[in-house]
């Protein structure tokens, strides 16, 4: 009994940390997009309103851009001088893939800027594990 | 009842531990490696046969994989007199697609052990042929090329290798 208590806490004190980690974050439940939605978005070419940018190593989505891992200073800027044209009313989906959430150095620091410099509709796609799980293995539309 | 929750509880976490490599098998031989190193010169896995080799799959883009990079080190330094003997060696296998940024990285985190990639990111066929499905991730194979250790990090690592090459002395 005393082993099952035991296990049973350790899933608890598991499980609450990962709930308290999704509580301290930068973007609401409503903000993150599911990788269905975008595919499905994507496939019927209903991406007129639709910017979808890559902040990690790849832009492996199909009509993504590539601005490179947002870690690195220089393609944050890259990235704030890109954003500077784009209208705020648009619906802005940043990604990157590199890593489980909690792991990856990039999405926090872009959605932070998209934040910032007052996007209405910034999305965070939502791939909590990595890029080649959450969009690759789904055979989901790349842009190669 | 008690036991059936134990059980499955136990399952959970062995479940959750080893879900990274669906395909690999430990006593199974390694799956073959030829690819480019940075200067574009093909090496093998097959050609570091009579060693222990730990091949670690990374990535620049990787923090994680980049953050392990300083225990490899150590571990490769701590056992430099057997790479040295060649007992021991190191595959870095990179899922990198920028070269620039593989070779800026080798150089800027010293790694001194062998470095391939194809670039190709997650298309690499390597990462299909391991069924690599997270990084970092690893593999450990023994002198006749059979896998001897699947996916070990920190401690485990460090105690597995030198365990193993303790034996082997």
């Amino acid at each position: 009994m005393r082993h099952t208590i035991f296990l049973i806490s350790l899933l608890f004190i598991c499980c609450s940390g990962v709930s308290a980690q999704q509580a301290t974050e930068l973007w609401t439940s409503n903000q993150l997009l599911e990788p269905a939605t975008l595919a499905s978005n994507i496939t019927k070419g209903e991406t007129k309103n639709l910017l979808i940018v890559s902040v990690g190593p790849d832009a492996t989505i199909k009509g993504s851009v590539e601005m490179g891992p947002a870690h690195d200073e220089a393609n944050l800027k890259r990235l704030e001088i890109y954003l500077k044209n784009v209208s705020k009313d648009k619906e802005v989906v940043i990604y990157c893939g590199c890593c489980p959430f909690a792991k990856c150095p990039n999405i926090r620091p872009a959605f932070k800027l998209l934040t910032d410099m007052g996007f209405k509709n910034a999305k965070l796609l939502s791939l909590p594990k990595n890029i080649k799980a959450d969009w690759l293995d789904k055979n989901y539309p790349t842009n190669d | 009842m008690k036991k059936a929750v134990c059980f499955l509880l136990v399952l959970f976490f062995i479940n959750f531990v080893f879900a990274q490599s669906s395909v690999l098998k430990i006593g199974q031989p390694a799956p073959a490696i030829s690819l480019p190193a940075p200067n574009g010169d093909i090496q093998t896995l097959s050609s570091l046969k009579d060693k222990l080799v730990l091949i670690d799959f990374w990535a620049t883009w990787c923090a994680p994989c980049v953050k392990e990079q300083s225990e490899l080190k150590a571990l490769y330094t701590k056992h430099i007199n057997q790479v040295k003997a060649e007992k021991f060696e190191i595959l870095g296998v990179s899922l990198d697609k920028s070269k620039d940024n593989w070779r800026k990285s080798i150089k800027h985190l010293k790694i001194d052990w062998i470095q391939v990639s194809d670039l190709m990111f997650w298309k690499s066929p390597v990462a299909k042929e391991y069924g690599i499905e997270d990084l970092p991730f690893n593999v450990l194979v023994n002198e006749q090329g059979n896998i001897v250790a699947i996916n070990l990090h920190g401690k485990a690592l460090e105690d597995f290798v030198g365990k193993y090459l303790m034996k082997s002395l």
